[in-house]
């Protein structure tokens, strides 16, 4: 559970994050808005990239702001990107095993962890091949088997839907709601595919202009008025 | 994009490696770098054999340059500083205490390596072009300094100096097993053999995967775990002690080192020689060490000014920049293919 | 211990400094580039300068050819080469202008030769005043003065035209900049010559100050690029000053004992690299490239 209170980001005159106050409880939680709400930003405070200026933030009522990137990850928290990054001369499993190499308990523990999370993801097949011959489907699924990897507690996934195709997007839909049970995490997405958000998100934020604009049961957010209104007054 | 800058994005060659076992690997660099030495021991005389042998040390610095490099886009140009440091380091402790020559070696690495890091890593937290920037002063600094100090030839106090007449100089013997200018040479040969080993072992495993993260993303590097001024660091101290290496078996080769022979210019030309043989495979650096050293070598058989090398290396490098590859790359690249077809022509 | 006569004799490698480190500010604000070959191209034009001088030409038909010639030299790599690179990372281009110094460097002491004691010989050398008890020679004063026109002029320029605006555009955002018209390639080269004429003028003076040697001038740019760095490569003034206070370090290292004396080239380097650590680079780790 990630709890968020007064959180304000400020870059020059501008307020990316202004007062936020929040909470991620549900397994799958949802972030949505539109562009420039925010939503990376908040991602990248969670992560430790961008210090903000005020504001707490708890990961299972351990205190975040003030930590390296890399003592969160110890705590439990995973990312990926909106840019896929899985690195070119390594291979899908050796893309995996590069986490594994600083989260995993040990040895026996990191093969069995990679094992089991390109197992999960479908990649135990291409396991061998190199990341520059991968596709970008192929690629999102190391990306997000690298998250899987030493007892993760709180997955952050920035747009892992956005380039897919129709059949690809479905297989991803079934692998997030599988991930709560079967690595006992909570997951965070950010999308900007409202199906994919409605069917597999139980509880939504909506940030705009920085700010909670609404929080609740996913279906009942995608639906309130003041929701769509900031949507379509956008566009 | 906030947050940290992401590494260069280095160009670098596609090997079909699930093909090319650790094994393989390893016999083709003992083969390669065997049969080369074999045949230079055999048909050079003192001219030709003490300049190979120089030439090889030249690979061990450019292979630490390459790492550097190659691995994480790290440029220094103190390459050739951190031999005179690891030559003077060898001489001090020699002088000091008459060691088994192995040790003396390894001294001398780790005294670079120590001092690379202590210069280096305050940069390492800046922009690419402020390493590449204070390496190039530490280079000078040393320039200056040595110069000065010069190197210890067995004389008294923490320099070594003795008088101007000079009589008094000691010079580091070469070990027992490898004191004629032919077996320094295989000895300096399997040293080299084995540096390359230790590169590609570090390549292979766990700091290399994590050096490939860094320089894909130092983001996503750190929400991977990776510390990265700490694997940063780990590269620069493996580039320092594999010059000091160099430099401990050049003190060796001539038994005392000269204190005007380390000018900035010479790592600029081991960057160079990094970029020409291809930093990203070990016979890159391997050719592009042997190059820096050979064509000065050459020029100088032929009775051509030597400053003309550095018309070559400066024009040189403005086309390797062009190429990713280098030549090291290219001929492995090549050799990779021709095993493929070998491989599928088997499997048919 | 009074600091002024060191600070007068430090007047005339100051300045020249200075100009150098401007120089370098204003390529690298315009192009992103850091030029190695800066001190390079000063040499050129000091060797031409004494190598027409040898040949009984008039001294400043000397100086123009030379400065003439470092300036197309400049223009000509910013022109025809630099683009090529243009989209790779700042170490890249700035690497590649390593390698120029380096060819060029090898020419000079290929032609000219190296450890040969010369000096290029202004005729303002004969002329001096005492200042703080030391001897200054108009020279050395008139190249204090040339800095801060040449510096001050530059630095109006940029402010007060049309062009300057465009150049400090440039500076700030590449690619917003030609997308919203500016002529990318006309300023880059614009700022490229700009560099060969401050290298041109400098290569002379530092040949009259110090020696006129292929290793001295090319490696000008070392204590140039440390002034530059304490100036965060961005502020023309702070690039004067930086440059200023190198060279009076210089001139105080050299007024001490021998033993630091043969030390004092080290100076501006552990200058700029304590400067670094201790202030840091003003940008961070997250600065865009």
């Amino acid at each position: 559970m990630i709890q968020i209170d007064a959180l304000t980001v400020q870059f020059g005159g501008i307020k990316p994050l202004d007062a936020l106050e929040a909470q991620f409880s549900a397994t799958i939680c949802g972030l949505i808005g539109p562009n420039g709400a925010g939503k990376t930003t908040l991602l990248n405070v969670l992560s430790g990239f961008v210090k903000p200026i005020e504001g707490t933030i708890l990961l299972n009522n351990a205190a975040l702001l003030g930590l390296s990137p890399q003592r969160r990850v110890s705590l439990g928290l995973r990312r990926t990107f909106q840019q896929e990054l899985v690195v070119d001369e390594l291979t899908a499993m050796e893309n995996v095993q590069a986490i594994a190499d600083h989260v995993s308990a040990d040895h026996a523990n990191a093969r069995r962890e990679v094992a089991t999370a390109l197992d999960f993801v479908g990649l135990s097949t291409r396991r061998s091949v190199l990341g520059r011959q991968l596709n970008l489907f192929d690629r999102r699924r190391v990306e997000i088997a690298k998250t899987l990897i030493g007892r993760p507690k709180v997955i952050l996934m920035d747009e892992p839907g956005a380039g897919l195709n129709e059949v690809e997007t479905e297989e991803l839909r079934r692998l997030l709601v599988q991930i709560p049970s079967a690595f006992d995490t909570q997951l965070v997405l950010i999308d900007h595919d409202a199906d994919l958000i409605a069917s597999v998100c139980v509880e939504t934020l909506v940030l705009d202009f920085g700010k909670r604009l609404a929080m609740g049961p996913t279906r009942a957010v995608l639906d309130d008025p003041v929701v769509r209104r900031a949507y379509l007054g956008r566009e | 994009m906030t947050g940290m800058s992401k590494a260069a994005p280095l160009p670098v060659l596609a090997p079909p490696r699930a093909e090319i076992t650790p094994w393989l690997r390893a016999i083709t660099i003992v083969a390669v770098v065997g049969v080369v030495s074999v045949v230079i021991a055999l048909t050079c005389g003192g001219y030709w054999l003490s300049n190979f042998t120089q030439a090889y040390c030249m690979a061990l610095a450019v292979l630490g340059c390459a790492l550097l490099y190659g691995q994480l886009g790290l440029v220094s140009l103190c390459q050739w500083a951190l031999v005179g440091v690891g030559g003077w380091v060898s001489l001090r402790f020699y002088h000091y205490v008459h060691p088994p020559f192995v040790l003396t070696i390894l001294v001398g690495g780790i005294g670079a390596s120590v001092i690379g890091m202590i210069w280096g890593l305050p940069a390492l937290r800046m922009r690419g072009l402020y390493l590449a920037l204070v390496t190039l002063m530490l280079a000078g600094a040393f320039q200056s300094l040595v110069t000065v100090i010069s190197f210890p030839v067995g004389g008294p106090g923490f320099l070594g100096q003795v008088g101007a007449s000079g009589n008094d100089r000691i010079t580091m013997a070469r070990p027992v097993f490898a004191s004629s200018d032919t077996s320094y040479f295989l000895f300096v040969a399997v040293v080299t053999v084995l540096c390359i080993f230790l590169v590609e072992i570090h390549r292979r495993s766990k700091p290399g995967r994590a050096w490939a993260l860094i320089r894909k993303n130092e983001q996503m590097a750190a929400a991977s775990g990776v510390r990265i001024v700490f694997y940063k660091a780990w590269a620069f101290a493996l580039s320092g002690f594999l010059a000091g290496v160099a430099g401990a078996l050049l003190a060796g080769l001539f038994g005392q080192l000269d204190g005007s022979a380390f000018p900035t210019t010479t790592s600029i030309v081991i960057f160079i020689g990094t970029l020409l043989g291809g930093y990203d495979v070990w016979l890159g650096a391997f050719l592009g060490g042997v190059l820096t050293r050979f064509i000065p070598a050459l020029l100088i058989d032929l009775n051509v000014n030597t400053n003309a090398g550095f018309m070559i290396f400066g024009a040189a490098l403005l086309f390797a920049l062009r190429d990713p590859l280098g030549l090291g790359g290219q001929l492995t690249l090549l050799a990779e293919r021709l095993y493929c077809k070998f491989q599928a022509q088997r499997a048919s | 211990m009074s600091l002024l006569p060191f600070i007068a004799s430090g007047i005339g490698l100051g300045a020249v400094y200075a100009l150098s480190s401007v120089g370098l500010v204003i390529l690298y604000r315009a192009s992103g580039t850091l030029n190695f070959a800066f001190g390079a191209f000063g040499g050129v034009s000091a060797f031409l300068a004494w190598q027409l001088g040898q040949e009984d030409i008039p001294a400043p038909i000397g100086w123009i050819v030379g400065i003439a010639v470092s300036t197309a030299l400049a223009y000509g790599y910013g022109r025809l080469f630099a683009p090529k690179l243009a989209h790779r990372d700042r170490v890249v281009r700035a690497i590649a202008t390593l390698g120029l110094a380096l060819f060029l460097f090898g020419g000079m002491a290929l032609y000219w030769g190296i450890g040969v004691a010369r000096r290029l010989v202004l005729p303002t050398d004969l002329s001096f005043v005492v200042l703080f008890g030391v001897r200054l020679s108009y020279t050395r004063l008139i190249a204090l003065g040339l800095s801060l026109a040449m510096a001050g002029g530059v630095g109006l320029f940029l402010s007060r035209t049309r062009i300057g605006l465009a150049m400090r555009a440039l500076a700030s955002d590449r690619h917003i900049s030609a997308a919203i018209g500016v002529r990318v390639t006309q300023i880059d080269s614009l700022a490229w010559l700009v560099n060969g004429l401050f290298a041109g003028i400098a290569g002379i003076l530092l040949a009259n100050i110090s020696r006129l040697d292929a290793g001295t001038l090319t490696f000008l740019v070392i204590p140039a690029i440390a002034a530059a760095i304490m100036a965060r490569l961005s502020s023309l003034p702070g690039a004067f000053i930086g440059g200023m206070v190198a060279g009076m370090i210089e001139a105080l290292l050299i007024a001490s004992s021998p033993e630091i004396a043969n030390l004092r080239s080290a100076g501006p380097y552990i200058a700029a690299l304590l400067f670094l650590m201790i202030v840091g680079t003003g940008q961070g780790v997250g600065a865009r490239e």
